[in-house]
């Protein structure tokens, strides 16, 4: 296993230039003229400057390969650039970001993937029964809702009617005491440093933040781990053993819980690795909606305005973040289920 | 059943009591604007351009002098005692030796105390730092007579033209921080400007609102890395990245808040007062400055009263009208004007998009298709301006009567303007390129930048007038990308293309360089053959225009510019729009001056429950 693992880490460098060298062909089709638009965001912006000598500051003018080594080299040093639209380096930039997105990711992922099976077990259960229909209905309608939709009411809802999930990531009171007062911030992660500074109330307040885009994704996503569970748990249901298991006079619930639903995990594990690792790259109109400011946002914002240098960097980042996880689905496969070997 | 039902109860009452005890309650000493059209670029005098960064400067920052009640006309002293005039004896008869006397015990943030040497080391070091892109053209022009500090070295015998300051020889360097530093003295208590010829408007850019004048501590700033006032080593702070810059995102003013944090990963800027201003303590505390670009997030936070004013654009102010406890004020002046521009030599290679053949064929319009002045006619008559104004920008402003705002001075109000005129505009068609025009046809694309639907509908007004009056003639309204309309641009390769201007100070000059001087900022985008027109019909009048010092003289040059202008429809003016505020009607004491680039002067704000 060691030497798969060895293997497969050689190739991360290989996918990573691999990337960038794509980006870098992609951001070659455009002008330097258009690469200035970073500098110069709106018409409104346009003024009494010569967009020559910005292009030449930036070295916009400069060939692609020229900026393809220069880049190359500053990120041996490990210099990734500087990030026009997130006014800062983009290391920092993805550093500072992550933490939200990992926050919310750990957050969603709980109840997406406990919701989905659990729904998808009531709708095999209940095969072709009024409940397995409800249990779908309900589930397909989130599915086919704009997020930015449910988002929405959402938000309304909770937020402009009752007053309890406000959008962004902290109160305004929370975020002076977070960015002006006496608190440390160890891991980016409001819910966890506000513990260990002792701070239950900003802890409350960060979950307040979570709720309303944590119920949004799960509900946008329930359908989709509903339906794997379901065909995988029905293929299941047809099997000999359980048979065997129902004709030994186990009770429904030990059938289901112990035979059925655990073999019929591991397309869903499949499924749910895929679904958090959407969820650690960003969800761009959830976290607009919800003014939650993560890693999509940021990519969003850094692509519209032709941010090459954040896109450069999140591209990398994602490339490395989505072979190494990949690595680690591949490796718990092995470890879950004996029939599998790496080799 | 009833175990559920109980725990359910209790969830509930749970969530609703903890939302109570940490709900915020009203505090009127805590501020909330929340923007959407993006953050500041920069928090450096030196090198913000844009509205978003001024907007925190506004807040950090004093100036020389300020604009009374925020009245255009009306000066005063801010930073400076006494507003420079020739009869106060502070300007010269000549108007280009001015003199400042500073204040006296005025505080920085810091702690530091106001002195006229900090006055002159703002000026000094913004125009020898000169960033690429940024506003400080506007102490070159008056002072020196040139544009950027390339051109101060090029004064000083070297070459403008290089790719790294530290190519040029040090001596040149030297010779040109002489020329700047010899253009501003301290003399005891004043500053002393020294202008290479008379500039009317140089005390309007020194005053509150251009943040490029805001007045920094040159003793704090040489502590935090920047130039220390050593003539020898300016160039090392010589036209840095943004971000290198020392006040990129630090400050420290004179101003009525302190810079507490620029958030940017939260998009917000944090301030608290300053309790030693001079001018007094402001009412409110705290200010926050937000950013979220999603408007119906902005709103709900603005009805829940989470925000106590919010950025809603004209076309969505009809969505906030109706919400209870919101106050909407409309119809506030600006000194803006926005146009459609025409292309006088437009490149036909690679550009078949929007030139079609490149032909009169009707298949496509030739190279010099707008520089047939009948054309231009044309155009500007088949535009319905009233349409435009009362049902797209839903009455929010005027329409022109020329390049320069009707707010500013000399403009002639009784100027004929163009109005629409399907008659007119076929006459002139029809006598555009000797009538081949009116027989062949042509197809042209005109373009906006997506995302801007007000210049969209304009441009569908035009179209559909326009191809009304002939079936010959095709119009298409294409939608390209900011990023692309700005390299367009460069290479004039855009038919026609509507802009805004928004002043960077209240003067006439401010407008009748970009739109009518060959060298302005318009014209290159425009072709040759406007920048041929404009050396021809405008240049001289435009550069007589800012010497003039006499009013009466200044009248007669402008509204003969104006008049050339409309004559020769060099463009198309079509609105000049007011702008809007909406905020909680708890907020009081809102001040508004269109010289402000800033939303919101929180100084004079607070804030009073109902």
């Amino acid at each position: 296993m060691i030497t798969y693992i060895a293997r497969r880490l050689l190739f991360l460098p290989i996918v990573l230039i691999g990337v960038t060298l794509l980006v870098f062909v992609a951001m070659s089709f455009l002008s330097p003229y258009q690469l200035v638009s970073a500098y110069i965001k709106s018409p409104e912006e346009l003024k009494n400057q010569s967009l020559d000598d910005l292009v030449r500051k930036y070295g916009l003018d400069q060939p692609i390969h020229v900026r393809y080594v220069s880049w190359m080299k500053n990120l041996l040093k490990g210099d990734l650039g500087y990030s026009v639209s997130a006014n800062m380096p983009v290391a920092e930039a993805v550093t500072k970001r992550f933490p939200a997105t990992i926050e919310l990711a750990l957050f969603a992922s709980v109840p997406v993937v406990l919701g989905g099976i659990w729904l998808g077990t009531i709708s095999a259960k209940h095969y072709n029964r009024p409940l397995d229909h409800v249990t779908r209905t309900f589930a397909i309608i989130g599915w086919s809702l704009p997020d930015f939709v449910f988002g929405l009411i959402l938000l309304m809802i909770f937020y402009g009617v009752l007053g309890w999930f406000p959008p962004g990531r902290l109160s305004m009171w929370a975020d002076t005491v977070v960015l002006t007062g006496n608190f440390t911030r160890y891991t980016g992660l409001n819910t966890v440093d506000s513990l260990l500074n002792g701070r239950p109330d900003i802890f409350w307040d960060s979950v307040r933040h979570l709720i309303a885009p944590v119920i949004t994704l799960s509900y946008l996503w329930w359908a989709y781990l509903l339906r794997i569970t379901r065909s995988s748990m029905l293929e299941v249901m047809n099997k000999d053993y359980v048979r065997t298991a129902r004709a030994k006079g186990l009770t429904e619930k030990v059938v289901v819980n112990r035979h059925v639903r655990r073999n019929a995990m591991i397309p869903v594990a499949t499924v749910s690795g895929s679904m958090i690792l959407g969820l650690l790259g960003g969800v761009v109109i959830v976290e607009t909606v919800f003014d939650y400011k993560g890693l999509g946002l940021l990519t969003a914002t850094g692509a519209q305005q032709l941010d090459y240098t954040l896109i450069l960097g999140t591209t990398l980042f994602y490339g490395m973040l989505l072979v190494l996880i990949n690595l680690v689905v591949d490796v718990l496969y092995a470890v879950i289920d004996p029939r599998v070997r790496l080799e | 059943m009833r175990t559920k039902s109980l725990s359910l109860l209790v969830v509930l009452l749970v969530l609703s009591l903890s939302v109570s005890v940490f709900a915020a309650p009203f505090d009127a000493e805590t501020f909330v604007y929340v923007g959407g059209a993006g953050g500041p670029q920069t928090l450096d005098p030196a090198a913000a351009y844009d509205t978003a960064s001024g907007e925190v400067i506004h807040q950090v920052y004093d100036n020389l002098f300020e604009y009374v009640d925020g009245e255009l006309d009306n000066m005063g002293p801010m930073l400076a005692t006494e507003v420079p005039t020739v009869a106060n004896g502070l300007m010269s008869e000549d108007g280009r030796t001015i003199r400042v006397p500073i204040r006296q015990g005025v505080k920085f943030h810091s702690g530091h105390t106001l002195t006229a040497e900090d006055v002159r080391y703002s000026f000094l070091r913004g125009m020898l730092a000169d960033p690429a892109g940024g506003p400080i053209w506007m102490f070159f022009e008056p002072l020196l007579g040139v544009q950027t500090m390339r051109n101060v070295i090029e004064m000083a015998g070297g070459s403008g033209d290089f790719a790294a300051i530290d190519e040029v020889d040090p001596a040149i360097l030297r010779k040109a921080y002489d020329l700047v530093a010899a253009s501003i003295e301290v003399d005891g208590n004043d500053i002393v400007f020294h202008l290479v010829e008379p500039y009317p408007p140089f005390i309007n850019i020194l005053a509150k609102g251009g943040s490029w004048s805001a007045i920094v501590c040159k003793d704090w700033m040489a502590a935090n890395g920047d130039w220390d006032g050593n003539p020898d080593t300016w160039a090392k702070w010589y036209d840095l990245a943004l971000e290198d810059m020392t006040l990129y995102d630090q400050a420290n003013g004179t101003g009525p808040f302190k810079l507490d944090t620029w958030d940017k990963s939260g998009a917000q800027v944090l301030f608290s007062r300053f309790d030693e201003y001079w001018q007094g303590p402001a009412s409110l505390k705290s200010v926050v400055i937000k950013n979220i670009p999603e408007l119906a997030t902005r709103q709900l936070m603005l009805r829940v009263g989470d925000a106590d004013a919010i950025y809603v654009g004209q076309e969505d102010l009809p969505q906030v009208r109706t919400m209870p406890d919101v106050t909407v004020i409309d119809g506030l002046p600006q000194v803006t004007n926005t146009v459609l521009f025409y292309s006088f030599t437009i490149p036909v290679e690679g550009n078949e998009d929007l030139v079609g053949s490149g032909k009169l064929d009707g298949k496509g319009i030739p190279s010099d298709f707008f520089a047939d002045v009948n054309v231009r006619k044309a155009f500007n008559y088949s535009f319905d301006y009233e349409a435009f104004l009362t049902e797209v920008a839903l009455g929010a402003g005027v329409t022109p009567v020329g390049p320069i705002p009707q707010s500013l001075p000399y403009v002639n109000t009784e100027q004929e303007y163009f109005k629409h005129d399907p008659a007119r505009a076929t006459e002139y068609f029809k006598k555009a390129f000797d009538g081949e025009l009116w027989e062949k046809g042509f197809e042209v694309g005109i373009v906006y930048n997506t995302g801007n639907n007000t210049r969209k509908t304009a441009l569908e007004i035009l179209e559909y007038n326009v191809e009304s009056i002939n079936p010959k003639f095709k119009v298409n309204v294409i939608g390209l990308e900011w990023a692309t309309v700005l390299d367009k641009l460069r290479s004039a390769s855009l038919p026609v293309f509507v802009m805004g201007w928004l002043m960077d100070f209240p003067d006439t000059h401010n407008f009748a360089v970009p739109f009518m001087h060959s060298t302005g900022t318009f014209a290159g985008y425009c072709g040759q053959g406007l920048i041929d027109l404009a050396k021809v019909e405008f240049d001289a009048l435009v550069e007589a225009g800012i010497k003039a010092t006499d009013p009466a003289e200044r009248e007669k040059i402008y509204f003969e510019l104006q008049k050339r202008y409309v004559d020769l429809a060099v463009g198309m003016p079509f609105m000049e729009a007011t702008t809007h505020r909406v905020m909680r009607d708890w907020v009081k004491g809102f001040t508004y001056s269109p010289a402000y680039s800033a939303q919101y002067d929180y100084y004079t704000i607070s804030k009073e429950e109902k």
